[in-house]
């Protein structure tokens, strides 16, 4: 063979650069060649070439670590193409994340063919934690391994958060001692999500190490530690814009009858009076401002805020970023019950903290969103369990039965529009039903004449056929 | 508003489309028909190897079909929705795969034809296609001697062009294969258009096609390749001199023969079996046509076997789908095209329903073993399906992918995987191998079915 791949090598030396290759041939296939026949030459070189020798890799070949198992089932064959066509509608209704969320928290995770997480989406649901250590290279976690200072370096990054998160739920002092342990040795951009981390179950515990960055390398550490300072009471050298701040705004008691507090953002002269109170709202902290207005901090929340959209999302915003998960809770509350409060503008109050509680509330914000379940989406995030009842009590869903007449409507121009509400609609209803509700909608809608097999209705399809293992 | 036989005649884009409808009507050329709601839809076994998929809106009149043709609605939809005005019944009400919703969001609305002024019905339709089906035996007669006369001509063509084919492949050897390959497109198109004037047309498009493939090679492997494919086109050459009227060399060298051509040979062989689809491969070649291939793998033979649906259609014909899903399963009879490694096949007949899941044939230790078998009988094959044994994909430090088996055995890819399949365990895989890669189908993974290139 050795003799073979030798006279293979020069007859195609020859050829690569023209002539007669037929010295070079190996003594059995002169009998067979007639003389200058290189045409026959190049066939038997070629054949030989094809059937006798294998392609070999230059260099080591490298194989990467099974893709680890999720503890969750992986959906149906049946069920992929609809996953992947959810995933390619860009409607902008709902994400990718959200589509990913929304079967993790039913308890099912998308065919890693369909789908695994991008190495830096850090917004990945927790559930899927192995599969972003992967994507990023990272040593899989030992299975069953308890978070700890000494296990602290065994677990890939993505997995650490994830296990020092749970920490922090069951044992939130022993995660703070591994964070503050551990995290001068990270780079900024991780030590900045282990401190993070800390954002549960806040206490005053805390403090000492939170005020220890105040030294950090990093001015985002240094910055999330002062935040988080804040929503401890925890402030300094605020008082000048505080007070700037409290003279934009008036706390004061309306109601003859029933006398309750309202904090008033007084309306300004000029725009650049308005952005700096935009500003200062994004600057001051909750406690600062509520000094500066001569209250209590739970003073300044029983107020009913009264002002323009953007001022209102402002000071929401203010109190989400440093006010405590007690404060946060008490605002929405309050804008809840305030009609006037434009609901959208509050949304920060709940990104913090998604939790039961924010479920919860779900029907209340149900029966104020008429954009399309757009509202109830960001606050209450994919959950996948809200009730037929909720659903159908909602704005939304009058005008999502509305819009399906206009886009069966002769206007072109209103259809396409009404068509888009529709598709945008029905995806978000997708992640936000329960089974038995996504299920009876279809129905009500097949009634309507939308066909099964609509696109539309992919969502709320996977919906339907991602059943939890707890029920029947 | 219901489909109406006058609906029908309105919508039509004219009198041939109905006439051309009209002969599609038989059930037997149908072996899917449903309805879904207002939603008809079936499978139409055309002229192609691979069937056309139909779906219509009985209610908006809107419709889509996978075949090539300019006309809207084409004959396959008018057709469908003929059988379904006259026959209700036929079509059992069923749950819409999934294309029919893929296909849903991008349908396009019916319109009553502007070629108004043309007088248009399904009556005259069907009686023009009754009249036209009569036999007549004096024009069969003339139409044969004109064929044989055609064939002689044919024959004489080749035979020169085959002769300057071998002649171009001794002067490349000649001239060198570095400047072969720095103008591999001008000298390939040269000798592809001489092939074309003799009237070698598949030979042609072979080597019209011949610097995409060699230039989707690494540099490195381009001289290697370069004399394995002028080393086939030799074989190939002197093959059809020896027998010109050997079925698989003319179709090699000349053209294929016609699907009704393969279904009528009594010699074809033919295998009724459960077919995975593996995958599609859609690619537009230099001639203007888009060959549509569909790679399947017989799920009952004891050893691997496959089938090849292969169509060409114009690409000024648009964007076509897939007939088929790649994974799908169906009970079919397939009639191969006479060849020494059969492969090129086409549906004689075939049943509804997938049936049970079934498990891939055992795959050989060294299928590239196997692969030199099929390359002796037949060496100008550019492609050989093979399946593979348990292994992983790895990469080598280029990045380069490489299937790698568990007995250490390795080729490289032609195509870059998705990460997914880079962390799986790959329990057996179907690829088509072209002697220097790789080209996956599908696999079998720890993870259940994975696809390649779908």
């Amino acid at each position: 063979m050795t003799d073979l791949a030798s006279s293979l090598a020069q007859m195609r030396g020859a050829w690569l650069t023209g002539g007669s290759a037929i010295e070079h041939c190996p003594d059995t296939w002169r009998s067979i060649v007639e003389c200058e026949d290189e045409p026959a030459l190049v066939a038997l070189a070629g054949h030989a070439a094809s059937v006798l020798f294998r392609p070999a890799p230059a260099t080591p070949l490298a194989v990467r670590p099974l893709l680890p198992r999720l503890g969750l089932r992986v959906i149906l064959e049946t069920e992929r193409a609809r996953f992947r066509r959810v995933l390619a509608h860009k409607t902008g209704a709902v994400t990718g994340h959200a589509v990913t969320s929304f079967m993790a928290a039913r308890g099912f995770a998308p065919h890693p063919a369909d789908w695994l997480p991008s190495p830096g989406n850090d917004e990945t649901a927790e559930v899927f934690t192995p599969w972003l250590d992967w994507v990023r290279g990272e040593p899989e976690a030992p299975p069953d391994l308890a978070m700890t200072l000494e296990t602290y370096d065994s677990f890939p990054f993505a997995s650490r958060c994830a296990a020092l998160a749970a920490r922090r739920r069951s044992d939130p002092d022993a995660a703070r001692a591994i964070i503050a342990a551990k995290a001068r040795t990270e780079p900024a951009e991780r030590r900045n999500k282990l401190v993070a981390i800390l954002e549960t179950k806040l206490s005053v515990d805390d403090g000492e190490f939170l005020a220890s960055l105040a030294t950090d390398r990093s001015e985002r550490v240094q910055e999330l530690a002062r935040t988080l300072l804040a929503r401890l009471g925890r402030v300094s050298g605020e008082d000048a814009l505080a007070t700037e701040l409290a003279a934009m705004m008036t706390l004061g008691k309306i109601g003859l009858l029933r006398r309750r507090s309202r904090v008033t953002m007084t309306p300004l002269k000029t725009s650049a009076q308005e952005a700096r109170r935009r500003e200062l709202l994004g600057r001051v902290s909750l406690k600062s401002l509520s000094d500066a207005l001569g209250a209590t901090d739970t003073q300044l929340l029983e107020a009913s805020p009264v002002g323009k959209a953007d001022v209102l999302g402002a000071f929401a915003r203010m109190i989400a970023k440093t006010g405590s998960d007690a404060a946060c809770e008490r605002l929405l509350e309050l804008v809840l019950e305030d009609k006037e409060f434009p609901l959208a503008e509050a949304l920060a109050l709940v990104r913090r903290r998604r939790t039961a509680q924010a479920r919860a509330v779900a029907p209340r914000i149900l029966q104020r969103d008429d954009r399309f379940f757009a509202t109830t989406l960001a606050f209450v995030g994919p959950v996948g369990e809200v009730t037929l009842a909720a659903l159908t009590a909602s704005p939304s869903f009058s005008a999502l039965l509305r819009a399906m007449e206009t886009a069966r409507g002769a206007e072109d121009a209103k259809r396409t529009e009404a068509t888009r509400l529709v598709e945008s609609g029905l995806d978000r209803l997708g992640v936000l039903a329960s089974p038995e509700a996504a299920s009876e909608i279809m129905a009500r809608l097949a009634a309507m004449g939308l066909s099964a097999a609509d696109p539309k209705l992919d969502m709320l399809q996977l919906n339907a056929a991602l059943i939890p293992e707890t029920r029947p | 508003m219901g489909l109406t036989r006058s609906s029908i005649e309105a919508m039509a884009p004219d009198q041939g489309a109905l006439k051309a409808a009209s002969g599609l009507l038989a059930p037997s050329k149908w072996p899917l028909r449903a309805r879904h709601g207002g939603l008809i839809f079936g499978e139409c076994q055309g002229s192609g190897a691979n069937p056309y998929r139909v779906v219509a809106d009985s209610e908006d009149q809107g419709s889509k079909c996978t075949c090539p043709s300019r006309k809207f609605p084409c004959k396959h939809a008018l057709a469908l929705m003929w059988m379904f005005v006259e026959n209700e019944a036929a079509f059992p009400q069923a749950e819409p795969p999934a294309w029919v919703s893929e296909w849903m969001g991008r349908r396009r609305k019916s319109a009553t034809s502007s070629r108004s002024d043309e007088t248009k019905s399904l009556d005259a339709a069907r009686e023009a296609s009754a009249a036209q089906a009569l036999p007549d035996p004096s024009a069969n007669a003339r139409k044969a001697a004109v064929s044989a006369k055609r064939a002689e001509d044919t024959r004489r063509a080749v035979q020169a062009a085959v002769d300057d084919l071998e002649l171009w492949v001794a002067d490349q050897l000649r001239t060198g294969l570095a400047g072969f390959l720095a103008k591999l497109g001008e000298r390939c198109r040269r000798i592809a258009a001489r092939l074309v004037d003799g009237k070698a047309g598949t030979l042609a498009s072979r080597l019209d096609e011949m610097p995409s493939r060699l230039l989707a090679l690494p540099q490195e492997e381009r001289v290697d390749a370069a004399i394995a494919e002028l080393g086939k086109l030799v074989t190939l050459a002197r093959a059809w001199r020896a027998e010109p009227d050997d079925p698989e060399l003319h179709r090699e060298v000349v053209r294929a023969e016609s699907r009704d051509e393969v279904v009528a040979d009594k010699d074809a062989p033919r295998t009724a079996s459960f077919w995975e689809v593996l995958g599609s491969r859609i690619a537009t070649r230099r001639d203007g046509l888009v060959s549509h291939a569909t790679w399947l793998l017989d799920l009952e033979a004891s050893s691997p076997s496959f089938a090849l649906l292969l169509d060409f259609f114009p690409a000024s014909a648009g964007r076509r789908a897939t007939s088929f899903s790649a994974g799908e399963c169906f009970e079919a009879e397939l009639a191969f095209y006479a060849s020494r490694v059969p492969q090129r096949a086409v549906i004689v007949s075939r049943r509804d329903g997938a049936g049970p899941a079934r498990r891939w044939p055992q795959a050989a230790a060294d299928p590239f073993a196997e692969n030199a078998e099929r390359l002796l009988e037949a060496p100008w094959l550019t492609e050989i399906p093979l399946l593979l044994p348990r292994g992983r994909i790895c990469a080598d430090a280029s990045q380069r992918a490489w299937w790698r088996s568990a007995e250490g055995l390795a080729a490289p890819l032609s195509e870059a995987v998705s990460r997914f399949a880079l962390g799986a365990s790959i329990e057996s895989a179907a690829a088509l191998w072209s002697g220097a890669q790789l080209s996956l189908l599908a696999a079998r993974t720890d993870w259940g079915r994975l696809g390649f290139g779908d």
